[in-house]
């Protein structure tokens, strides 16, 4: 049972892309509708694949001597991921039915958008190493080839080739480690080295570790790569809302979140994997305060969401940061996905252009306050008790030093989500231009997100029980919903992160009379909107890639005469070396 | 003795094919090679093979070949090739010698005499039934390539 | 009787490496037709004395008949390439298509 609904998950909406490509761009009626039913079919799957868990290996199709066994799992983690991917994918799908009425070229939209969600899905459920490289690869594709969808804009083609670039070095990272592995091993198949770290040679390890980690910062914009994920924003809305916010970002977390019981033991690597998220988390946080677009005030959010999950990773609190992974798909995407509902209208994303929209937009107002209150962790809202979660985590087996700035970044967050809210639905109007509210497509996704944003957390105790009874080397204890409750009301860290969200709060309330200390720390402000410098980091990536490229193109004349020499001399060093060795 | 005429008639033609500067005639010098391949297959034991190479090799590809260049006609090269004669030699000799240096212990080899001459005819139907629909398939290419090439012809030579 | 088949395996080797050269200086499309065939009659002759050598007679002839079926449309497909080139170029000077776009 579970092996087939694992071959309808990826496979539906591949078929569905292709199905969208033959209808041709002349019947976008068709289109949509395909669109629509194939990741809804696949959303389904997802979550009947939910009832079928098990921590054995699901599918082991013989790939082989080269590949080995091409091996499906169907354990929590995998597949609460996938349920994600599939799901949202689906509402954003859903959106796009509106958001993207009219545009051009809408097969390679659909079709990009289906091949993600399978290949995402593919990604989290599969359990060997290489195959999961592949998976991950055709999320970048798919995420470039997205975010320049917008093909003639050279803004937009240089986000996506940014951010192709930079999440090409996580994937160099994935290959290095899946070869690593095969070398010790024999095999890519990553469980048995989860279930037993020992038979691997600990420098080999410790490498693997630290390569994983760059590859996961790469993926899930994090220190110091943070960068190309503001850039992606120049992708359609909903596109932004289901990779750039649910599911490929969470790639990188996912990756270590599942290699954590391997990698505990590597020495200074739950203390990189803190740093790395703590830094995220409160660089970000600066940044989105003086960010004036409204879908970069996102993204920033968005990596400092993530520096958070990472952040709980780093203190073993697993369960901590795939509940907050979960809670964020949701409230973050329910974000974007009301921001592209007001960009849309508007046809703007400077939020001071906007204002004063809230009275015109009622809907939209009202989901994206629920969305901005679960981020901003406003007790009974999902932010609130996954946030509680990561920052009790934190306090319980991280330093110190790493849970002040946390909380530092959570008062940020407060403090940055409410200016954003304010900016785009409240204060004075900007424009006198007539918007118009959320269309019924738009609705239909947004709705369900709302209300998944507001109720998401009861779901805290089967969750756990899910990756308990699937994840035998992660050491998750099952527990129920109302024991989760009370643990967050009984923590003190509850009552500090409350106390410094509130301070957030007043902090904004009485922003006028803080202008002694918006002046002082006007460097700070100039630095983050130069991105701390890590900008410089992240382009020298992409020119240095560029370059390299453009000074390989020189050998490639397109002469046949040269390619035969080019032949002949790979098959002399061939045999030399065949002369030499033996 | 036999064999060394035949292969030394194989090497000249190919020679030829490539040393001559008119198209038609290189055709010509490869339908040589063609037909003298054929005889050596025959002397090698394949008369089956020998006798299709003659007719397709020798004979087809011959006739599609005076076809295709009577259609685009001689041209003659204006420049100096990009890699010199001299290196093409160098690293052709060099692959070979050092493919040769590396099998030097196979030349201890026998050929076994064939005791009898098996017919390839139900070698090809009963063993190798894939591989006769894999070239049913490429002929059905070959016509498709063929048609093309002939109808694209009038037409365009209609609208011009 | 038995033999050792050194210029059959020779002639293998010339040919090919007449094909070889052909194929590294040669810039004229109808040249290259003509040096893949030469390439494909030394593999031929090589695969059949494969066959007899190894004691797999039969499975070398048949291979062998794949590769001149193969190799025919190879050089009909090539051929009507070419054809068309020519037409829509006006060359079939490999350095000039090159220098073409579109």
């Amino acid at each position: 049972m579970a092996s087939i609904l694992i071959y309808l998950v990826i496979g539906l909406p591949w078929i569905g892309a292709l199905l969208v490509w033959l209808a041709g761009d002349k019947r976008t009626t068709v289109q949509h509708i395909l669109a629509i039913l194939f990741s809804v079919a696949s959303g389904i799957a997802a979550v009947a694949l939910l009832f079928n868990t098990s921590s054995t290996t699901v599918i082991n199709l013989d790939a082989g001597g080269v590949f080995g066994q091409f091996t499906f799992v169907a354990d929590g983690l995998a597949v609460f991921l996938a349920v994600v991917a599939t799901v949202i994918g689906s509402l954003a799908v859903i959106f796009s039915v509106d958001y993207m009425h009219g545009e051009k070229s809408l097969g390679r939209y659909y079709a990009m958008v289906l091949f993600f969600i399978g290949g995402m899905a593919g990604l989290v459920l599969t359990s060997n190493l290489l195959l999961m490289f592949f998976f991950w690869e055709i999320t970048a594709l798919c995420s470039y080839a997205l975010i320049a969808f917008h093909n003639d804009d050279p803004k937009a083609v240089a986000g996506g080739i940014k951010a192709l670039i930079i999440t090409q070095l996580g994937g160099v990272g994935l290959l290095a480690g899946a070869l690593l592995l095969f070398s010790q091993t024999g095999s890519y198949d990553f469980n048995r080295m989860i279930a037993d770290p020992g038979i691997i040679d600990p420098r080999i390890l410790s490498g693997m570790a630290f390569g994983c980690l760059v590859a996961a910062a790469a993926k899930s914009a994090q220190f110091p790569f943070q960068t190309w994920l503001p850039d992606a924003m120049e992708a359609p809305t909903p596109i932004s809302a289901l990779i750039h916010a649910a599911t490929m970002v969470n790639a990188g977390v996912y990756l270590l979140a599942r290699f954590f019981p391997a990698f505990k033991g590597v020495p200074g690597w739950t203390t990189a994997v803190i740093l790395v998220g703590m830094i995220s988390a409160i660089l970000t946080a600066i940044m989105a305060l003086v960010a004036n677009d409204l879908k970069r005030v996102l993204a920033y959010s968005t990596v400092s969401q993530l520096g958070y999950m990472v952040f709980a990773i780093g203190c073993g609190g697993v369960y901590a940061s795939q509940f907050h992974l979960f809670s964020h798909s949701i409230f973050k995407a329910l974000l974007f996905l009301a921001a592209g509902a007001v960009i849309h209208s508007v046809g703007t994303r400077d939020m001071r252009q906007m204002g004063a929209l809230g009275k015109q937009m009622p809907l939209t107002r009202f989901v994206f306050v629920i969305g901005s209150l679960a981020l901003a962790g406003i007790p009974v809202l999902n932010g609130f008790w996954s946030k509680e979660l990561v920052l009790e985590a934190g306090l319980q087996h991280g330093p110190i030093w790493a849970y002040a700035f946390m909380l530092l970044s959570a008062g940020l967050t407060a403090f940055y989500t409410f200016r954003m809210v304010y900016m785009v639905f409240y204060g004075k109007p900007s424009s006198e231009k007539h918007v118009h509210d959320a269309q019924p497509a738009m609705k239909v996704a947004l709705i369900p997100l709302a209300a998944g944003a507001l109720l998401s957390w009861l779901l805290a105790g089967p969750f756990s029980s899910l990756l308990h009874n699937s994840l035998p080397a992660h050491e998750i204890h099952a527990i129920t919903t109302t024991e989760v409750l009370m643990e967050v009301l009984a923590a003190p860290a509850t009552y500090i992160a409350l106390a410094v969200v509130a301070l957030g709060l007043i902090a904004w309330w009485q922003r006028q009379h803080l202008g002694g200390v918006a002046h002082a720390f006007r460097w700070l402000t100039a630095a983050a909107e130069n991105s701390f410098g890590f900008e410089a980091v992240n382009a020298g990536i992409v020119r240095l890639t560029l370059g390299a490229a453009q000074k390989l193109r020189t050998t490639q004349t397109g002469l046949l005469n040269w390619n035969i020499a080019g032949l002949l001399i790979a098959f002399i060093a061939v045999i030399l070396i065949l002369v030499v060795r033996g | 003795m036999l064999n060394a005429l035949i292969a030394a008639g194989i090497i000249l033609c190919a020679i030829q094919a490539i040393r001559v500067k008119k198209l038609i005639a290189a055709a010509l010098w490869l339908a040589g090679c063609s037909a003298l391949t054929a005889l050596m297959l025959y002397l090698l034991g394949a008369p089956e093979i020998a006798v299709i190479e003659l007719s397709v090799g020798a004979g087809l590809v011959t006739v599609l070949f005076v076809f295709a260049i009577n259609i685009i006609g001689d041209e003659a090269p204006v420049r100096m090739p990009a890699i010199p004669p001299l290196v093409a030699w160098l690293l052709v000799i060099l692959s070979f010698g050092t493919l040769a240096y590396l099998n030097l212990p196979l030349l201890e080899i026998e050929v076994p005499t064939l005791v009898t001459i098996p017919m390839a005819a139900s070698s090809i139907w009963e063993d190798r039934a894939l591989d006769v629909i894999l070239q049913i398939v490429l002929i059905f290419a070959g016509v498709l390539g063929i048609i093309n090439l002939i109808s694209d012809n009038s037409s365009r030579e209609s609208k011009a | 009787m038995t033999t050792i088949p050194y210029i059959d395996m020779l002639t293998v080797m010339i040919v090919f490496g007449i094909g070889l050269y052909t194929l590294l200086i040669t810039r004229n499309l109808i040249k290259v037709v003509i040096a893949l065939q030469i390439l494909v009659k030394a593999g031929m002759i090589a695969l059949v004395l494969a066959g007899r050598i190894n004691g797999q007679v039969m499975t070398g002839q048949s291979i062998a008949l794949t590769v001149i079926v193969a190799d025919t449309i190879v050089a009909v497909i090539a051929l009507a390439l070419a054809v068309q080139v020519k037409k829509h170029h006006g060359t079939v000077d490999l350095d000039k298509l090159r220098n073409l776009k579109g």
